[in-house]
């Protein structure tokens, strides 16, 4: 197989690698980069387990992207999602209203839902539902995962309101 | 040490966290040195064939190829992947007629993804590239999908212990006539102003855990064989494999992973057989197996499809005088669950009502289907799906209100259980049906959807359920739990249950913290095979109620250690001390105290005074232990309401809201129950709806990916409300019962039950298609 060398940006980091050209984003970020964050649970891009962000807004199941493909996009996965140690708020949600269970969609489900509030910072419960389809969760029935969004979406909006308002002062 | 603090509290999972990072760690995350790639190669064109000839010459040739293994370079032993072996006494298993029928890698291929052999590459890449190479001779057989096709004369025989390819009858040394129950079923049926009869279909429903299987095994320089593994059952794995490879248990090590759900696929082996065998073949060196999605389908086995006859004979007044019931079911391509499935799908059924008589069968044969086995509620959700909807059409025809007649002859505390000879502890089935009646409109709505004329029709339905907390006294049960006082009072309890996702080793923490009166985050889990004694597994429903039954009893032993030696230091009678705030206090005198951490610290950190020979405090390191047998399963009942809106022009069913009020006893971690039972909802709207494996002629899978199999997604997903009826059960340790196998069990006879309210047609095909509602309704 044919290889190229590439740059690939992950979670603000930028990594030389040389990889066949068929090689998958899933494949070089777990195989090639040891971040075994991203899951693997389907491969066909049914299960969204393998979700990561890119350019911070939209998701993209990496095992659909080629690893060539990504090469000057911001990737993010759930191990970007935490800063000095801090959770971010999203995973703060997921873990306080119960939304993990056996935990393998939970990389994907919190970048999903990343991607759903960079989008739309205050959706509506159908808009959550629909911006979710296409994440298999078999555990939870995704009631509290719905729940986890919607507290997500309200924490961050209190925090943008409380930057907007430290600014003003 | 006394104080409730943590039980009936939302803790966190504690593992949540780690999930949350992306930090917990799946077997498929483990990167070992020098590890190399296993590739199970299967059958993927035949269900039923002979291997003629297997030539792995040119596999092994490709470069970055380590080693090939045809079945006769592994061992020859046969096994069964289930675990009910370890879970009866030998006899009884002889009874049964339980077989190891398994092997490593085959030459007869009994189901589409049969194992033909392995390859042991540089890279799962190479491994790949090799797979392709391997050349089989296949001679096709007959393919058989059903137990009548199977059970023909003339049919190929599977196994030849088991004549005309059934696998399983309740034995007739135990169960005359192969059926239990009690009563004269036909002298009663006779009396009955209403006899009802029916033959439903059920389908091959498929765990879809996330996790698609994955395993490392190395075969270290210790001789020591190690398999990281997510199954559920560890201490069954470990002695099995052991057996399998002719290994004392202390020279098996087994690393339980993160679970990425389990529901029952990983109750037992899987793939840990092929693992290890190819390990074994690479001494030295780990290697690593990682299963595409489409190859866990067919390799891993499913909930047991099958016809489930039944035939119940009421009164006028809706007296259930008798109920006759057979489950032949398909046990696909190996023994597996076999017996197990079929003896408890009946014990749901009589365990549920008064019926003045009954009469169960259930048998099991083989056919070319991928192999059938556990799958939550193990048989609950079959018996559900059959019972609730014969009930609610004898109420339809009698006109009583199907909740009314629930309530009026469901089985409760002292009547016998799912287990015949076993009564009832407790049962608070009457509050589950008048709370969630009431939460979900229940009388107001039922008449309002009575007769309606659009071409969306609303239908409003109930169905009941009991399940167990853990498999006494049919099965083993046993756990063993060590709790070990540091000098500083900190906790390390080992233990060796697993926790699937549902909680189990929060939930267990929490009762630990309260016993000891201790501070959560003072007690550290450790699941460590090596050092933690018996555990039978998570199954059943069974590690709340019976890991915490151990987890009580050894924070008990360490408090009546302390006590002891509070005793010794005080010169008080122990029946005068107590714990308090961490404290053992005379209970007169409270200014007669001493301290858990003195006595914890000096018991490490214990000297002898040379002049005098006196001691600072009684010598030895605090270790409490239980090795708990329960004495009872205290079974939790559940009634689930659901409302459906069905559009008569497209056959296309909207569950609208699902109402499950559970019968929980005592809830321990009140989120951690409503998530089991909002997950075990979405099962069970998939297998009500659905989800179903399907083949085509030649018994080739049809849908192994989440494309063409069917689940509920978000959208799909009805608003939920959950009521956790607390009635503390008498014998039950801290009053609590079971939840997590409960929860895909009756949301399948409520939502069945709504659309026949809906439509007045009773569905007996699960899962209830659009297709199969258009084609009903043109009739």
């Amino acid at each position: 197989m044919k290889t190229k060398m590439i740059t690939l940006c992950v979670n603000g980091r930028n990594h030389r690698l040389e990889v066949p050209v068929n090689r998958t984003l899933l494949q070089a970020l777990r195989d090639d980069l040891r971040l075994t964050e991203t899951k693997y649970g389907c491969g066909t891009g049914e299960c969204g387990g393998c979700t990561v962000l890119m350019d911070g807004k939209d998701s993209v199941c990496s095992c659909l992207t080629l690893a060539v493909e990504v090469e000057g996009r911001h990737i993010t996965t759930v191990g970007g999602m935490t800063r000095d140690g801090e959770l971010h708020p999203i995973q703060i949600a997921f873990i306080e209203e119960g939304a993990i269970q056996c935990g393998y969609c939970t990389p994907g489900m919190i970048m999903k839902t990343a991607s759903i509030l960079a989008n739309n910072p205050n959706p509506t419960e159908e808009e959550i539902r629909k911006g979710l389809d296409g994440n298999i969760c078999r555990c939870t029935g995704y009631a509290k995962i719905v729940q986890a969004v919607q507290r997500a979406s309200q924490m961050l909006n209190a925090s943008q309101s409380q930057k907007a308002g430290g600014m003003g002062s | 040490m006394s104080k409730q603090n943590y039980i009936g509290k939302n803790v966190p999972k504690l593992d949540a966290r780690e999930k949350a990072t992306g930090q917990a760690l799946f077997a498929a995350d483990i990167n070992l040195p020098g590890m190399l790639y296993g590739k199970i190669v299967r059958c993927w064109d035949h269900a039923h064939a002979k291997v003629l000839k297997l030539d792995l010459s040119e596999a092994a040739r490709v470069p970055g190829v380590v080693k090939v293994l045809g079945p006769a370079d592994v061992t020859q032993k046969h096994y069964n992947t289930g675990v009910l072996d370890l879970m009866v006494p030998e006899d009884l298993g002889q009874l049964l007629g339980d077989i190891e029928d398994q092997r490593i890698f085959t030459d007869y291929v009994r189901h589409q993804g049969d194992a033909i052999c392995g390859i042991i590459a540089e890279s799962e890449e190479i491994a790949e590239i090799a797979a392709q190479k391997v050349k089989v001779l296949y001679e096709p057989l007959p393919v058989y999908l059903s137990a009548e096709e199977s059970a023909r004369p003339d049919a190929v025989q599977f196994d030849k212990r088991k004549p005309g390819n059934l696998a399983f009858q309740l034995p007739e040394q135990m169960f005359p006539g192969n059926a239990y129950g009690w009563g004269d079923v036909d002298a009663e049926m006779a009396k009955a102003d209403l006899v009802l009869e029916e033959t439903f279909t059920l389908p091959k429903v498929k765990q879809c855990q996330m996790e698609a299987h994955a395993y490392v095994a190395l075969y270290d320089q210790t001789g020591r064989l190690n398999c990281w593994t997510s199954t559920q059952m560890p201490k069954c794995v470990q002695p099995k494999l052991a057996r399998l490879f002719e290994l004392p248990i202390s020279r098996v090590n087994l690393v339980s992973t993160t679970i990425g759900g389990g529901f029952g696929v990983r109750l037992g082996m899987i793939l840990e057989p092929e693992t290890c065998a190819m390990a074994l073949a690479v001494p030295g060196r780990p290697v690593k197996v990682q299963s595409s999605r489409e190859e866990d389908w067919v390799a891993s086995e499913s909930r047991h499809p099958g016809k489930y006859w039944i035939k119940l004979g009421v009164k006028k007044d809706g007296t259930p005088v008798a109920v006759d019931a057979h489950f032949t079911s398909n046990a696909g391509a190996y023994f597996t669950h076999a017996s197990g499935t079929a003896f408890t799908t009946g014990s749901w059924l009589t365990g549920m009502y008064k019926f003045g008589a009954a009469r169960y069968k259930g048998d099991t044969y083989y056919t070319n289907q991928a192999p059938s086995g556990a799958f939550r509620g193990y048989g609950n959700p079959q018996t559900n799906f059959v019972l609730e909807q014969i009930v609610d059409r004898a109420c339809a025809q009698l006109n009583i209100d199907p909740v009314e007649w629930r309530k009026k002859w469901h089985k409760g505390a002292g009547d016998d259980g799912w287990c015949i000879g076993v009564p009832y502890s407790s049962c608070a089935l009457d509050e589950c049906l008048d709370r969630g009646a009431e939460a979900i409109g229940w009388k107001e709505k039922r008449a309002r959807y009575a007769n309606q004329t659009g071409t969306k029709r609303r239908g409003l339905g109930v169905g009941v359920m009991n399940h167990t907390s853990g498999a006494m006294p049919m099965l083993l049960e046993h756990t063993t739990c060590t709790v070990k006082m540091n000098e500083d009072t900190s906790v390390v309890i080992t233990l060796s249950c697993s926790d699937l996702g549902q909680g189990a080793h929060t939930v267990l923490k929490q009762i630990a913290a309260d016993t000891l009166g201790m501070p959560m985050d003072e007690i550290h889990i450790l699941v460590n095979m090596d050092a933690a004694g018996f555990d039978i597994g998570s199954h059943a429903s069974r590690t709340t109620y019976v890991g915490g039954g151990a987890v009580i009893k050894a924070c008990e032993d360490v408090k009546r250690q302390l006590i002891e030696r509070a005793s010794l230091r005080l010169g008080l009678p122990k029946e005068e001390l107590e714990i308090i705030d961490r404290r053992v206090v005379c209970k007169s005198d409270p200014a007669k105290a001493l301290s858990v951490k003195e006595i914890c610290h000096s018991g490490v950190y214990n000297f002898t005074n040379p002049a005098t020979g006196e001691t600072n405090g009684v010598p030895g390191q605090i270790q409490g232990y239980a090795s708990h047998f329960p004495n009872h399963n205290s079974p939790p009942f559940g009634a689930c309401f659901a409302e459906v809106e069905v559009d008569i022009e497209t056959g296309e069913v909207k569950v609208l809201e699902l109402v499950i009020a559970h019968d929980i006893g005592r809830a321990i971690n009140p989120m951690a129950v409503e998530g089991q039972l909002e997950g075990g909802a979405h099962q069970a709207l998939g297998m009500t709806l659905t989800e179903d494996t399907t083949y085509d002629a030649a018994g080739l899978c049809r849908n192994n990916s989440f494309t063409d199999y069917k689940m509920f997604g978000p959208v799909d997903m009805p608003k939920i409300r959950t009521i956790l009826v607390e009635q503390p059960d008498p014998i039950a340790p801290l009053g609590m019962k079971s939840v997590g196998e409960a929860g895909p069990v009756n949301p399948v006879g409520a939502t069945a039950n709504a659309i026949s309210h809906a439509l007045g047609i009773m569905f007996t095909e699960a899962p209830i298609t659009p297709e199969k509602i258009l084609k009903a309704l043109k009739k």
